[in-house]
């Protein structure tokens, strides 16, 4: 599975895994560096991922034909 | 028709008696109330409801039609202790006189809190609220979504938790009445927009109020939009101490609505915290790994087994020669038990006295041997000496011999005969004389007849 396409959920999984892995003493040289070059690619994309989330709040409406739209939330108004 | 008109008083026709009877207890008891157990309770096709109510000594039958029914908050069951409210009437034609309920509710409870308990009970039993069945939260959602109400406080207070803890979060609300009596049906719509539109969680939030007030949360078909619901989905309804069937069967429940932004996101600044620790460790990690196979590699390196790879040849060279030893070993092993099989063998034939037998018949072949050349030798000595004498023999009787002593031989020439006597020879013959060193043509011209004697010189 490559890195995009997994969740963040999936990708904190992975990256345990990885730690877990590393710290067993019988993992052989060649298992180690493959395992560094993963768990780098993961927590740069998992930071890559928090950061460029996008800032939005929205209210979900149905329009006159019946349509879901999404319009700005306007929170002024007190009941 | 008879004839009764002897009689003062007024004779009925039963229908007549039963109508005059349902009339008088209709006014007589217009506005009853009730209390007794339920029994024999029947709902007949689910819309009329027939039951008796008793106490410890009697019963009375009681119906409550479909229009009195419909908004009851509670179940009426078997056994529940009830207080109904409405008229005393008879049913005619059968002569019977009921309660005509025209409401109910539980003694010794609220109608609200038995319909809560009866509800819950009933779809616990359905599995509602199983564990199994709930799903995981998302740790780093994509969109929230919110079904509250846009215009109270708890929006507000969501939205606060949520900024706090991370800053580009992406929410989606949808606003609801949450309470009344179009509520239970608009939480129902705003769920299924949300689904529809796709989010990766879902909160249903109001603040607190008295159990009418959250009611919503508590019927049975806002519990069933949120079980078949395929998006995770946090009840956070009322205060702390509130629970309501909603909380029961969503995914999670929070406490407040400011627990639910705490669940639905993570704090940010935390996990970029803790990317980064997992991070460093990892590096250090492979960096401790790496220097542990650097120095095994050294290590291995100044064994001598590399500078001088012959060593490894050294253990086998060992093993070779020793193989080598005993494989001799072993040869000479061999030969040493062949050559004392040999031995043992020769001995063998020795106790036989072989080579003895063996010498003893050299010996009398070659005595045979020398006795037999011996006896061939004499005999062709013999022989020899035989020959030897017959040859002396013929040899003093060869004419050469005789020729060399002076005589000589006579032939006649004509017929080549030889002449050893006179009477061989005429006078005139021609005869040859063969002498030592020639021959001698002759004539004869005269005989004498004489006989020789030894000593030749008798001549006359």
């Amino acid at each position: 599975m490559k890195i995009e396409e997994m969740s963040f959920e999936e990708s904190i999984k992975k990256l345990e895994e990885i730690v877990k892995k590393l710290e067993d003493e019988k993992i052989s040289l060649e298992e180690s560096m493959k395992n560094f070059e993963m768990g780098i690619k993961l927590s740069s994309s998992c930071l890559k991922k928090l950061n460029e989330a996008e800032g939005k709040i929205e209210e979900l409406a149905r329009s006159e034909d019946g349509k879901l739209i999404t319009k700005e939330l306007n929170l002024e108004k007190e009941n | 028709m008879e004839d009764y008109s002897i009689l003062k008083t007024k004779v009925y026709t039963v229908s007549e008696l039963n109508q005059e009877i349902r009339k008088n207890l209709e006014s007589g008891y217009p506005d009853v109330w009730v209390e007794g157990e339920v029994s024999n309770f029947y709902f007949h096709d689910k819309k009329h409801m027939y039951f008796d109510l008793k106490d410890e000594k009697s019963k009375i039958r009681v119906v409550m039609f479909h229009h009195s029914n419909k908004n009851l908050l509670f179940k009426i069951e078997e056994g529940l202790h009830i207080l109904i409210n409405g008229y005393v009437s008879a049913y005619e034609k059968r002569g019977e006189y009921q309660v005509i309920a025209l409401c109910a509710r539980p003694v010794g409870k609220g109608a609200l809190i038995l319909a809560f308990e009866q509800l819950k009970a009933k779809l616990e039993k359905k599995g509602y609220f199983e564990y199994e069945h709930k799903k995981n939260i998302p740790i780093l959602p994509g969109k929230i979504g919110l079904v509250t109400s846009t215009g109270g406080s708890v929006i507000r207070d969501i939205i606060l938790v949520l900024k706090s803890r991370f800053e580009n979060f992406h929410l989606i609300a949808r606003n609801v009445n949450v309470q009344g009596a179009t509520s239970s049906n608009e939480v129902c719509d705003a769920i299924d927009d949300l689904c529809e539109y796709g989010v990766d969680v879902i909160i249903l939030a109001r603040g607190g109020g008295s159990l009418e007030d959250l009611w919503a949360f508590n019927t049975e078909k806002v519990a069933e939009k949120i079980y078949k619901c395929p998006i995770p989905l946090i009840s956070a309804i009322g205060h702390e101490t509130d629970y309501t069937i909603s909380d029961f069967v969503a995914d999670r429940r929070a406490a407040t609505p400011s627990v639910a932004g705490e669940l639905v996101i993570l704090n940010k600044r935390e996990l970029v915290k803790s990317l980064r620790i997992i991070n460093r460790r990892i590096r250090s990690l492979v960096s401790s790994r790496i220097n542990i196979f650097s120095k095994e590699a050294a290590f291995l390196i100044r064994r001598r087994i590399f500078f001088k790879p012959e060593t490894l040849l050294d253990k086998f060279s060992q093993a070779t020669g020793e193989l080598k030893i005993r494989l001799v070993e072993n040869k000479k092993g061999l030969v040493r038990v062949k050559k004392e099989r040999v031995g043992d063998l020769y001995r063998m034939m020795d106790r036989r006295n072989i080579i003895k037998r063996i010498y003893i018949h050299k010996i009398e072949i070659k005595t045979s041997y020398v006795r037999m050349f011996s006896a061939i030798r004499n005999y062709i000595n013999q022989k020899k000496s035989k020959l030897k004498y017959v040859l002396g023999k013929i040899d003093e009787r060869n004419p050469s011999a005789v020729l060399k002593r002076g005589f000589a031989l006579l032939y006649s020439i004509k017929d080549n005969k030889s002449i050893k006597s006179i009477k061989d020879a005429k006078i005139n013959q021609k005869v040859k004389i063969l002498l030592k060193d020639g021959i001698l043509k002759v004539k004869v011209f005269d005989k004498i007849n004489k006989i020789l004697e030894l000593g030749f010189k008798n001549e006359n």
